[in-house]
């Protein structure tokens, strides 16, 4: 998985409105519930800025680390727990 | 599904952002009114101009400009959109239009009689959802239909277009006017929206006059308004509607006179939404068409304009003594269709007492009363 590169679905909007990073999906299959939005927390919002279909998820665990002094394995979890639920949802493709 | 913690699904309206955007002082929507042409030529209608009225088409807001107002919108937070008209799918443009509000994280909802719809529509809301799609009835048969529209064969249009909608599970949400011409079947057409509808029908009874002034489609309107007496046995009739006013009796009929300062405007119009005419003028309120209260968003930025009119809002006070000896502190003036922009609409003025409103409001806060106070007894 860490070698795949990951990038936005082009039919997800992400805005920023008082204080809350909001994904809007605008087609079908992708958050169908009426309404449905989702948001990110500040962790969440650092990986979603750095997803490229130039980089794979390992450039960018790299990138996290040296930007934050948590543990890498921490953050391997993290950014993989993110993509896994983010690529369920439809809300990020990857490059094949 | 289970979420880790840098993802959280919400749904609106009861999230905490609804919250927060309920308490930003500018508005959270933004309402396109893209043509005031349509294919219907509706008896109560207080837009409509001729599909083919090629003056009113010239002055239409293009794409491109409509796309500037949507940015400067969505910079302010702006979250909702309504596209309505006259009659939004007349414009060739529409579909590049509802896609581009969509792809600017714009929740749209379109307002359409459904007569145009055709299957690269279906196949556009198909794909592209719109928050919500609510279609007008007219009546429920095709001489009612079509005193209402004024235009044989628009019977036919409704329903086709209609059943391509529901047949591809495309949601819509169906409403009525009530008015002369269909009162008689206004039972039958709640029966048909109900059957039909995604959400609770809903029905208004309430004519307002028209945006240009036109002295005999006016008279029309007038024509078309129900009396005190058959409003209030059509909410009766209607057991959510009387519901909804039983339980809302507070609100709507309050214990004892208000007093309002001799504000003008006591409604919460600067909240309200943006709302765009078809020729690029802002207005806080669809009907408020006073000069005061409306500027040219050719000329300036929609915040500007916004401000403009947000600070007359703010200032006007009333000196009209009939106004406000009545009006300005009557308990029941959230039953009435009293407003500013309606009391200008009828009068040419902001603040003159109405006497159909008024009585209209009279008769149904008694009836009103009435219903409660039975719906208490043992």
């Amino acid at each position: 998985m860490i070698n795949i590169k990951y990038y936005h679905n082009k039919d997800v909007i992400v805005r920023e409105i008082e204080g809350e990073y909001l994904m809007i999906p605008i087609a079908s299959g992708i958050g169908d519930m009426e309404d449905e939005m989702y948001t990110l927390n500040e962790t969440g919002i650092a990986v979603w800025e750095k997803l490229s279909p130039e980089k794979t998820l390992e450039n960018i665990i790299n990138e996290l680390c040296e930007e934050y002094s948590a543990d890498r394995n921490e953050i391997e979890t993290d950014v993989i727990g993110l993509i896994d639920e983010l690529y369920k949802r439809n809300i990020v493709l990857y490059k094949k | 599904m289970a979420e880790p913690d840098n993802i959280k699904s919400i749904t609106l309206p009861d999230s905490d952002l609804v919250k927060k955007l309920q308490k930003t002082t500018t508005p959270v929507s933004i309402n396109f009114e893209l043509t005031a042409r349509c294919n219907n030529n509706c008896r109560h209608c207080f837009i409509n101009l001729p599909q083919n009225d090629r003056n009113a088409e010239s002055s239409e807001l293009s794409i491109k400009e409509i796309e500037n107002l949507a940015d400067q919108a969505v910079e302010k937070g702006v979250l909702w959109c309504l596209i309505t008209g006259g009659e939004p799918l007349l414009r060739n443009d529409f579909s590049e239009i509802y896609l581009m509000l969509r792809r600017k994280g714009l929740l749209v909802s379109v307002f359409t009689n459904a007569c145009l719809i055709n299957q690269s529509h279906i196949d556009l809301f198909k794909k592209y959802k719109p928050r919500e799609l609510e279609v007008t009835v007219y009546g429920i048969a095709e001489k009612t239909y079509e005193k209402v529209t004024g235009i044989k064969g628009s019977y036919k249009q409704f329903r086709a277009g209609l059943d391509l909608l529901l047949s591809n599970n495309v949601p819509v949400s169906l409403k009525a006017m009530a008015i002369h011409s269909n009162v008689h079947e206004i039972e039958e057409i709640a029966e048909f929206c109900t059957k039909y509808s995604k959400k609770k029908f809903k029905f208004d009874p309430f004519l307002h006059k028209r945006y240009d002034q036109d002295a005999k489609r006016n008279k029309l309107i007038e024509s078309e308004r129900l009396t005190k007496d058959e409003i209030v046995r059509i909410e009766h009739n209607n057991f959510a509607r009387k519901n909804a006013l039983i339980e809302g009796c507070e609100h709507l009929i309050f214990d004892q006179d208000i007093d309002s300062l001799g504000r003008v405007f006591t409604c919460g119009i600067l909240k309200s939404g943006f709302e765009i005419s078809y020729d690029g003028k802002l207005r806080l309120c669809s009907s408020l068409l006073h000069p005061d209260y409306v500027r040219d968003l050719r000329q300036m930025s929609l915040m500007d304009a916004y401000n403009g009119i947000a600070k007359n809002v703010i200032n006007a006070r009333s000196d009209n003594k009939e106004f406000l000896n009545k009006c300005s502190k009557c308990k029941i003036i959230n039953l009435c269709y009293f407003c500013p922009a309606n009391s200008y609409l009828e009068t040419g003025k902001l603040d003159i007492p109405v006497d159909y409103f008024c009585k209209n409001a009279h008769a149904r806060q008694e009836a009103i009363l009435e219903w409660k106070k039975s719906s208490e007894l043992p």
